[in-house]
């Protein structure tokens, strides 16, 4: 930008480099975090705080050097974060695959919103781990009921985004659909569904998100392998390198779902903000 | 909302109408599946024993407190953590959204605790302050934190550049666009994530009980699941699920008294 001012001034510029380069978002997030975790460092090793509070930083790497060598209770890692994600997800697609059709029809169809809105929205806020119980009563502790559950969790998120969805399309633009001679099944296919995916898009992400944090509590219960298993084992026996290893990778895990979901909603839908 | 004029032959029947079919077929069916013995009492009380349940509840309480302390137990809860994790979000969120230097350097922090299963770090609170209020008041906290801050900063963000511009051309200093322009606009949205707070920490609170309590309506819930008795079971369920109705509705009216612009711009 600045060519004019050529070689006189170079350390000026170079510093001048240095910091708008140290100005950017992505490098400040990062020193930020490096302070953070130097600030754990410090506090460890300093003994502000006693060693059976908060483990060192080197005390979680060599957690998660031996658990991914050993596995943690004769579980591999992989083996957990695998359990954890398959719960989530057969949850989650589940809820989509009933959910979204349930929510297009009430949307578009007032009897079917009438008979079956008040039980999805008595359960929308209803909190997942109140009925969990009930769930291990009726069904068991094995691995159905915690799908179970998160189904529950996750459906009725999905099923009422998808009816605001339909909800939401213009009256206009059905309107001129319908005198431009479309049929029921046109109107629904060409109009309707491509103007309630946006919403029923974001139902979805919520609702991910939403079987994502219930999943741990999903596996308080009966569990013998998955990440939410490993902390509350962990926890037991008072091993917080562990639980600090499950927290991170927990972390890690549900940063990674919600941008994977919302680079698939962009690819997806689109056409999402620019009607 | 759609028309269908093709039905027009013939009238439809009044929603309420569908609703109330609706609500007395799973009450039959509930009834008959019930008292009828198809179902074992375990599994699904029927309504006599639910509402035995319900007076039982009410009259002696459960574990030597009534019924309406554990309630009370947990909305104070609700309240603590939900005001103080949405009062300090909000907060953080609005320097976020104002200065890109605060939001580079707080983002990963609340960018990785927003999705973070609150049971996970859960268990780490016990430790650090044990079983207890403490433990789960700061864990409501950090709940509804994230939350109402990355509502906050997107809602400052939102705010139109040329209401600020022609604000600043007017003479405003920083404050003054800040007070009369920014928190304004980001009102709405803050209230947005408000709400969406309230709910995931009421979803927390019961976790919060079950793991780190013995008091409130989640560890009524739990307790008596443990020794089977579903109907006490299903009595917390509903009452937690009207409460929850209740707050949702109280902070809605709330919105509509102090965000009454809302939408209207």
């Amino acid at each position: 930008m600045q060519r004019e001012s050529g070689k006189t001034d170079a350390p000026e510029r170079r510093r001048s480099v240095v910091w708008s380069v140290l100005a950017q978002p992505r490098w400040l997030s990062a020193l930020s975090v490096l302070g953070a975790l130097a600030a754990w460092w410090a506090i460890t090793a300093f003994a502000v705080v006693p060693a059976v509070l908060l483990p060192t930083p080197g005390e979680v790497v060599s957690a998660t050097i031996d658990i991914l060598r050993n596995g943690y209770r004769e579980t591999t890692l992989w083996q957990n974060v695998g359990s954890t994600l398959w719960r989530c997800g057969a949850g989650f697609f589940l809820a989509v695959l009933t959910g979204v059709p349930l929510g297009l029809a009430m949307g578009y169809w007032p009897p079917i919103r009438a008979a079956t809105n008040y039980i999805v929205q008595f359960m929308r806020p209803l909190p997942p781990l109140s009925y969990v119980i009930l769930l291990i009563i009726w069904i068991g502790t094995d691995d159905r009921s915690k799908i179970v559950l998160l189904y529950l969790t996750a459906f009725p998120i999905v099923a009422s985004s998808a009816m605001a969805g339909v909800r939401a399309v213009s009256q206009q633009r059905v309107q001129a659909a319908r005198a431009l001679g479309a049929s029921e099944w046109q109107v629904f296919r060409y109009v309707i569904l491509p103007s309630a995916m946006p919403l029923s898009f974001t139902g979805a992400r919520i609702a991910l998100a939403a079987a994502f944090s219930t999943v741990v509590a999903a596996e308080l219960n009966a569990a013998t392998d998955g990440l939410g298993w490993m902390v509350i084992s962990a926890s037991r026996f008072l091993r917080n390198d562990v639980i600090i290893l499950g927290i991170i990778l927990l972390g890690v895990l549900g940063v990674a779902l919600s941008a994977i979901v919302l680079a698939v909603d962009r690819r997806v839908v689109h056409w999402r903000g620019i009607e | 909302m759609i028309k269908r004029s093709e039905m027009a032959g013939h009238r439809r029947m009044p929603d309420w109408v569908v609703t109330g079919c609706s609500v007395a077929l799973l009450i039959v069916a509930w009834v008959v599946a019930t008292e009828g013995g198809f179902v074992d009492d375990l599994f699904m009380p029927s309504p006599s024993s639910l509402w035995a349940g319900f007076t039982d509840l009410v009259e002696d309480g459960y574990k030597s407190r009534t019924i309406w302390e554990h309630a009370g137990l947990s909305l104070e809860r609700v309240l603590a953590g939900f005001v103080t994790g949405a009062v300090a979000g909000t907060v953080v969120g609005l320097a976020m959204g104002y200065n890109r230097v605060i939001e580079a350097c707080l983002a990963p922090f609340v960018e990785f605790l927003r999705p973070l299963p609150q049971l996970a770090y859960l268990v780490l609170l016990i430790v650090w302050f044990g079983i207890g209020e403490t433990a789960q008041i700061v864990l409501l906290f950090l709940t509804a934190f994230p939350v109402s801050a990355i509502a906050a900063m997107d809602g400052v963000k939102s705010v139109s550049r040329q209401r600020m511009q022609v604000a600043r051309s007017l003479g405003a200093s920083n404050w003054q666009i800040f007070r009369f322009v920014v928190f304004p606009s980001a009102l709405p949205e803050i209230f947005t994530g408000a709400r969406l707070a309230i709910g995931v920490v009421y979803a927390t609170l019961i976790a919060a009980e079950i793991i780190a309590g013995s008091t409130g309506l989640g560890w009524v819930i739990l307790d008596a699941g443990r020794f089977l008795r579903s109907d006490y079971v299903f009595v917390g369920i509903l009452a937690i699920g009207l409460m929850g109705l209740v707050l949702d509705y109280m902070l809605v009216a709330i919105e509509h008294r102090i965000v009454h612009w809302a939408g209207k711009y």
